[in-house]
């Protein structure tokens, strides 16, 4: 009975409302599972993918550059233990798929022992066909998703170089890893030619046989092995790549956590409203002697449901929602670590199941707040004309000084160093601005009223001072509305803060930083990520077309510095001395790289600078495969295309320790008064049929990065969207709540001479009041997160140091649109206030 | 004391539907109100009382017959000849006070006439003072007693000088001494602005003050007195 007067009669007779707090719950849980899926799918999968490919295998010796062949024989003493397994492994272009695939070359003989694909209970393909010629195993799935059978050919870009492979035989990867759906398996020594390797292996691996001790067979391992290589456990590897991209995952675990807290927002919001609403039949029910546990457990049941529910809209949406931005999420992890990440999404039981927990216990914990409220309705009495909801001077003082020590408090938070180089003391400045404006919107709404309440002092705006004054009536329902939009509002201003700067800064550094003429690439994948390097033919082709000065390739290795990754690389010093090439702050490019040529000397980026606390006249030393390299840094330069460190010392001094498997692209910087097109056409003509590269112009380059740029912030900007949609479900819900509340006060104010048009313009104008409020306070906060995020965030996750660069046009656009936003909103409950019959209501209500 | 009726029902029928049953509220109502009057309708519950008041104080439109509030046709007036008369030419006193919670005594009473953009705080606090809330006129309703709200509600159906005064029950939820007071203030009031009062009632003292008594019985006029 209680159940039914309390839940399922208000439920049925006004199913938009509760069809409205779902909306609310499932978008922020859309948001959360979308961020999460897709950053997963991208890096998580990344990472899984180097010990899923691993297979049996507990230890391998890898070195940047690889390994020579020979070294299998050293390690023959071991052989008895472990099977001594060598791999080639790289990432090509499969040009039928438009996209990059892991090419895996293994000893098929051996290998049924390693990778679950080749092993025992599965049918084993014909490996005699395998074994002769480039033939390669793959996937069911891609064999189907390419419609290929065995026997059929398949073309994948080497260095730029077509070749061809035949697909000799088809593996069910049921029941895998995803991972090997995107692999070609090939005999080691048919892919060491295909790549060019001839001798070297990319990896050796040891699967341990019977109960041999790991931690003896990797002593003994390394006392068989030269200097400077040594046996780890492929999760060193993993940990590596993880490491690369822990700034990148952590800045999308924070825009998810940002989302949680715009849900929770929004759910508390919409379900203290829903609450609110039945206050009198609750206190009714009250004074006819229903227990408070009983009707407790009646809200608490209420949010439950609405928690499943939305809980289950939300992640079906948020796994929608994470198809649509893996493209940008996948490819800003492939522009930082060699490697496909995955390309799809799967459906994760796991995460599904943690979207409905969020739901369900944000839900729950949004119940809180209008239980506490229910708790202290007394049995029917004083209901009748609720008190308005005016702040008393002393709470007012008292929020006023608790907004002052959050702002103190974000303010010592924003100037604190990141922990493990992430920014999490200024992320949480960030949230307590937030945080602030949840408690500070009550007083704003109590401000703006008073203001606004100036008791009917002009004429015209009848309809305007009745919002006025009932919003400071209803101001603890209004102050979550206000807040949570207004949070909305903050973020998206701090984004599109973040964002502007970030643009600016871009921007002048291509125009200061990207001087070549021409640029180099191997062709991109359909999905436009860059899939291996150039052959190495291709730098003597441009050379020789244009002159030995003209080229600046640039090589790169992922090596450790300090135990940590970080990208060690090699350019033309003796061609960037003329130019100038990467900008270096109040130094002439052209100069620093001469000094470097001069000195043999190295250049590092800000994110080297700043991770290693390392600075002009300092000394790098890196331990690399054919010795110690120590290197004076001479110049820090801006570098906004990559977030982990990078050194660069001449090519020159790289190519003598690692061999030259060809650069990851190379600039031209042509003769004056040469046109850049015509030398274009010169070098594709030069390459015509037997290399696939991308030459891009200046012009061409620099939109390229910017595009990158724009990529990797679309995830971000997709949060206007639920900034949106939070605007409009929180002022829908909160006002359709003040005007159910006040329909005997707006039915009397329509008996008493007021117009449809007056109560239509009284609602509507407490929704615009409510979003003039959010917006002025959203955008006042959102500019400081911005500023903490440009100045702060950047630089401890990032390293960068952005100009701080504030979007007027936009914020400016922004507030009009949230406004007019809310006023839309207002728009609903404003009609279903002025449809209302005034003699019915008050016969109703009393 | 008689002028031109202000008010004329005319064969009224208003019907509700309540699920498949159709409720005969009024049936064939008659009733004039000439300038001045006070009238009082009686009846048990749901005799339809509430359901005449709506009407002259036109918020409901007639099924049947003609209603005519100051010279307009409630049934064929336009949505806005209906706001204008209701904020010009009619006050309505209700039996549950209501009174905008938000707003204070103040500014409760001086509604309708910012309803209309009109403005003139002297008659609002001099009505205030009438109804002797003068040291109340910045308190919110919920600060009032029940016969306070009252007579703040009184001003409030007065403060624009209506000719025609809607009162359903208004001593309905006060004890009869409030109840009488109340009455007393009201009828005192709108013969000096010269109002007419069309009053539904129970209690029979209150009748006792009108100048005409029409009694209801399931929706039909089914005795006068004067
Ligand atoms: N909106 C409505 N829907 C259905 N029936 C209605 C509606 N309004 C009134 N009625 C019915 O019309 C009849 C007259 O109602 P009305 O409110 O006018 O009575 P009343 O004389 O004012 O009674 P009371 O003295 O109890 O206030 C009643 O039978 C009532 O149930
Ligand atoms: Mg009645």
């Amino acid at each position: 009975m209680i159940l039914k007067a309390l839940l399922l009669r208000p439920l049925l007779r006004r199913p938009w409302r509760f069809l409205v707090t779902v909306v609310g719950v499932a978008t922020g849980v859309a948001a959360v599972i979308s961020t999460i899926a897709a950053s997963r799918a991208a890096i998580a999968s990344f990472a899984e993918g180097i010990e899923e490919v691993a297979g049996a295998a507990r230890l391998e010796i890898a070195s940047p550059g690889g390994l020579p062949e020979t070294l299998l024989a050293e390690l023959r003493p071991v052989s008895g233990d472990a099977l001594v397994v060598p791999v080639v492994e790289e990432t090509v272009l499969l040009l039928e798929l438009g996209d990059g695939v892991r090419l895996l070359g293994v000893d098929l003989l051996l290998d049924a022992e390693v990778r679950p694909v080749l092993s025992g209970d599965r049918e084993l393909p014909d490996l005699d066909a395998t074994l002769l010629g480039f033939g390669a195993l793959v996937s069911r799935r891609l064999a189907e998703d390419l419609d290929i059978a065995a026997g059929d050919a398949l073309s994948v870009s080497i260095g730029g170089r077509p070749r061809s492979v035949e697909v000799a035989a088809v593996f069910e990867a049921d029941g895998l890893s995803a991972v090997w759906e995107r692999v070609l398996i090939m005999d080691v020594a048919a892919a060491q030619e295909l790549l060019g390797r001839v001798g070297r292996l990319d990896r050796i691996e040891l699967v341990p046989r019977g109960s041999v001790d790991l931690d003896e067979l990797r002593v003994r391992t390394d006392a068989l092995l030269p200097d400077g290589l040594a046996a780890s456990p492929p999760g060193e590897r993993r940990r590596f790549a993880e490491q690369m991209l822990a700034s990148l995952r952590f800045n999308l675990v924070a825009l998810s956590a940002i989302s949680l807290l715009v849900a929770g927002v929004l759910i508390a919001t919409t379900l203290a409203t829903s609450v609110v609403q039945r206050l009198f039949v609750v206190s009714l029910l009250r004074s006819l002697g229903a227990s408070r546990a009983r009707v407790a457990s009646v809200v608490l049941l209420e949010a439950l449901g609405i928690g499943i529910v939305g809980g289950v809209l939300g992640v079906a949406g948020g796994f929608v929602g994470a198809r649509l931005a893996l493209a940008s999420v996948r490819f800003t992890v492939a522009s930082v670590v060699r490697g496909i990440p995955a390309s799809e999404i799967r459906f994760d039981p796991q995460l599904a199941a943690l979207g409905l927990a969020i739901a369900v216990v944000t839900a729950l914990a949004a119940a809180v707040l209008p239980l506490m409220e229910i708790m202290s309705v007394p049995p029917l009495q004083g209901l009748r004309t609720a008190p308005p909801q005016r702040m008393r001077t002393r709470s007012r003082l008292a929020t006023v000084a608790v907004l002052l020590a959050m702002a103190a408090a974000a303010a010592a938070l924003a100037r604190m160093p990141a922990i493990d180089d992430l920014p999490i003391p200024a992320l949480t400045a960030a949230l307590v601005a937030m945080a602030a404006l949840l408690v500070g919107s009550g007083l704003l709404l109590d401000t703006l009223a008073r203001l606004g309440h100036a008791p009917f002092a002009r004429l015209r705006g009848a309809a305007l001072q009745l919002a006025a004054a009932a919003l400071s009536a209803g101001r603890r329902r209004a102050a979550w509305a206000a807040g949570s939009v207004a949070v909305a509002v903050a973020l998206a201003v701090a984004i599109a803060t973040m964002v502007s700067s970030f643009r600016a800064t871009v921007e002048g550094w291509t125009t200061s930083g990207m001087r070549a003429d021409l640029w180099v690439r191997p062709l991109a994948a359909g999905t436009g990520v860059w899939v291996g390097r150039l052959d190495p033919e291709i730098v003597t082709i441009a050379e020789e077309l244009f002159g030995p000065e003209t080229a600046d390739p640039f090589y790169s290795q992922t090596v450790a510095y300090q135990g940590r990754p970080v990208s060690f690389a090699g350019a033309a010093f003796d061609v960037v001395r003329f130019h100038g090439s990467v900008p270096f702050p109040g130094r002439d490019s052209a100069e620093v790289f001469d000094r470097a040529w001069r000195e043999r000397a190295a250049v590092v980026n800000e994110p080297f600078a700043t991770r290693f606390g390392i600075g002009e006249g300092d000394t790098v030393r890196f331990e690399l495969p054919g010795g110690v390299l120590e290197r004076e840094v001479v110049g820090v330069f801006r570098d906004y295309s990559r977030s982990h460190g990078l050194v660069v010392v001449d090519r020159s001094d790289f190519l003598r320790f690692f061999p030259d498997a060809g650069p990851d692209d190379m600039a031209l910087f042509l003769p004056p008064e040469s046109d850049a097109g015509v030398a274009r056409e010169r070098l594709l003509e030069a390459v015509r049929g037997r290399f696939l590269v991308e030459a891009l112009d200046n012009r061409e380059l620099r939109a390229a990065v910017l595009g990158a740029f724009e990529r990797t912030f679309s995830i971000t900007t997709a949060l206007y969207l639920v900034t949106a949609v939070v605007a409009v479900v929180a002022v829908l819900t909160v006002l359709l709540t003040l005007v159910g509340e006040r329909r005997r006060e707006l039915a009397t104010v329509r008996a008493v001479g007021g117009s449809r048009g007056q109560v239509l313009a009284m609602v509507v104008s407490e929704a615009g009041l409510l979003g003039l409020a959010a917006a002025a306070a959203g955008t006042v906060v959102g500019i400081a997160v911005g500023v903490i995020l440009v100045k702060v965030v950047n630089l401890q996750s990032f390293g960068w140091s952005l100009e701080l660069v504030l979007p007027w046009s936009s914020l400016v656009t922004m507030a009009v649109w949230v406004v007019a936003t809310c006023l839309v909103a207002g728009l609903p409950p404003a009609l279903v206030a002025a449809r209302m019959q005034p003699a019915a209501v008050l016969r109703e209500e009393g | 004391m008689t002028g031109a009726p202000v008010v004329e029902l005319d064969r009224v029928g208003r019907n509700y539907r309540r699920g498949d049953e159709e409720v005969h509220a009024l049936v064939d109502l008659s009733l004039t109100l000439d300038s001045g009057e006070l009238v009082a309708l009686v009846g048990p519950s749901g005799c339809g009382k509430s359901t005449a008041l709506n009407l002259v104080a036109a918020v409901d439109r007639p099924d049947r017959g003609r209603v005519t509030v100051c010279g307009v046709d409630i049934a064929t007036a336009s949505e806005n000849e209906l706001v204008a008369l209701r904020r010009r030419s009619i006050g309505m006193v209700f039996q549950a006070f209501h009174l905008v919670p938000h707003l204070t005594v103040e500014e409760n009473v001086s509604l309708p006439l910012a309803l209309d953009g009109r403005r003139d705080p002297d008659r609002v606090l001099d009505l205030i003072d009438r109804v002797g809330l003068g040291h109340r006129a910045r308190h919110y309703p919920s600060e009032l007693s029940g016969g306070e709200q009252q007579r703040t509600a009184v001003a409030r159906a007065l403060v624009h000088r209506p000719r025609v005064v809607v009162a359903d029950e208004p001593t309905g939820n006060l004890d009869s001494r409030t109840g009488a007071a109340v009455i007393e203030l009201l009828d005192e009031l709108r013969r000096s602005e010269g109002a007419a009062l069309l009053l539904a009632t129970h209690d029979a003292r209150v009748a006792g003050a009108a100048d005409r008594v029409c009694e209801l019985a399931d929706g039909r006029l089914v005795g006068r007195r004067s």
